[in-house]
């Protein structure tokens, strides 16, 4: 399974990904401002602008330096890549060992709430959408990073799984400050919940989400800034350390349980990640 | 545990195949890609990004020697992610040392170079599908982060009320 080839061989590969990615970070992270929240440009997402724009699949132009070989070669790299940001992530949960676990059933029990995604998201993609399995990879989780490498380990980037959860990761890496604060704000205009569940809620994907979202519930109860933080903080560390095992145990099995139930006739297809 | 039920019929790769060389010379590889990009993005010095760096290698090679050879299997990136918790509990003798050795990693910047691999690595396929459910995958995505929010905030406020 391995590509063909030692690294020397495909050099063309590894100083494109090089190239591409100084140049990512050397653009750095831009934001343009919307209200309260912002479209966040980070440089993994020029980083993999960038490297579609040279992928002869996509430019034939680009095919005389990267060739299909480099392509097929660029697939098993993705989950290695992706291992030094996982290790760096887990070093940032064990030092908040003891303030996890003082953080209560409420925030707990809150990581369910995470399973409304496939409550509600799945049934829309199948019978609305009429998707077929990328509706997997879209739906079982909100695509941050431990979700991605999730997918990325069982069924390869490069499947109808790895689309869906690539398309949601970027929207969300995009938008989804702008969909936080949004949604926060809305939430508590209603008058429905109390402060706290909103706040807790706003842990529920990445930091920069975290942060458009609890200042928009800062905005509405001026008072309660700090529960408010406090909370969210919280949530989002529970919810790095656990989401991971959540999505990987229960949502991931669950979403294809239900496929399975839901396209009964679609025949299992071998595929094998190439 | 019922981690070899759920995952019978997936397309993964069984694990006697999980060459360990390749994947730790690869995973050197692009360490070094790494510390290039913590040394632009960051104001640490050159050797403290070499040793956040190779702190996190030995987490991540720990992690690949114990999908391919643990009794029981659990993906690569669980195992790297639950070393990387053992390695940084406060309370262990060692804790604090690691914890100190890769603090000053940047996060973002380590995403990056996963990002550029998957660019290069799609095929038509991934772009056919792109270009016919596109807009639909666009919109389950709004539609997949709102509700995660409105979902943990009903559970939270509902617990908070039954435990007052």
């Amino acid at each position: 399974m391995r590509a063909p080839g030692s690294v020397l061989d495909m050099w063309r590969l590894h100083v494109a990904v090089l190239v591409i990615a100084v140049v990512a970070q050397l653009i750095d992270v831009q934001e343009i401002p919307i209200g309260p929240a912002a479209i966040l440009l980070l440089p993994l997402l020029y980083a993999f602008l960038l490297s579609v724009l040279i992928n002869p699949h996509v430019v034939g132009a680009a095919s005389k330096f990267i060739r299909k070989r480099e392509v097929k070669a660029a697939s098993p790299m993705i989950v290695i890549a992706i291992m030094p940001f996982i290790a760096k992530f887990g070093t940032t949960i064990g030092p908040s060992f003891e303030e996890l676990i003082e953080a209560g059933p409420a925030l707990l029990l809150q990581e369910v709430g995470n399973l409304a995604t496939v409550a509600f998201a799945f049934p829309l993609a199948i019978w609305v959408f009429k998707l077929r399995r990328e509706a997997i990879g879209a739906t079982f989780s909100v695509a941050r990073e431990p979700n991605l490498a999730i997918i990325v380990d069982r069924y390869g980037l490069k499947s109808p799984e790895g689309t869906g959860v690539m398309v949601v990761y970027v929207v969300g890496t995009l938008f989804g400050t702008l969909i936080f604060s949004v949604m926060a704000s809305l939430s508590a205009s209603l008058g429905i919940f109390t402060p706290e569940a909103l706040a807790m809620a706003c842990g529920v994907g990445s930091g920069s989400m975290l942060a458009a979202c609890s200042g928009s519930l800062s905005g509405m109860w001026p008072g309660m800034e700090d529960t408010v933080v406090a909370l969210a903080g919280a949530s989002n560390l529970l919810t790095y350390a656990t989401g991971l095992y959540v999505s990987l145990f229960v949502a991931l099995p669950a979403v294809e349980w239900l496929y399975k139930k839901a396209r009964p006739d679609e025949k299992p297809v071998a595929r094998k990640e190439n | 545990m019922s981690a070899e039920e759920t995952t019978s019929g997936s397309t993964r790769i069984p694990r006697e195949k999980i060459a360990v060389g390749p994947t730790l010379r690869d995973l050197a590889l692009v360490s070094v890609l790494g510390l290039a990009l913590q040394l632009l993005a960051t104001d640490i010095s050159a050797l403290a990004a070499a040793g956040g760096m190779a702190g996190l290698y030995v987490i991540c090679a720990a992690g690949i020697v114990l999908t391919r050879f643990a009794p029981f299997y659990l993906p690569s990136i669980a195992w790297i992610s639950l070393l990387g918790i053992v390695a940084t509990l406060p309370f262990t003798p060692w804790g604090s040392a690691v914890t100190s050795l890769v603090a000053d990693i940047d996060f973002l910047a380590l995403s990056v170079p996963a990002l550029a691999y998957a660019g290069l690595a799609l095929t038509e396929r991934e772009i056919d599908v792109v270009k016919k459910s596109g807009w639909k995958l666009l919109l389950i995505a709004v539609f997949v982060l709102a509700s995660t929010y409105i979902g943990s905030a009903v559970v939270a406020d509902i617990v908070l009320r039954i435990t007052g």
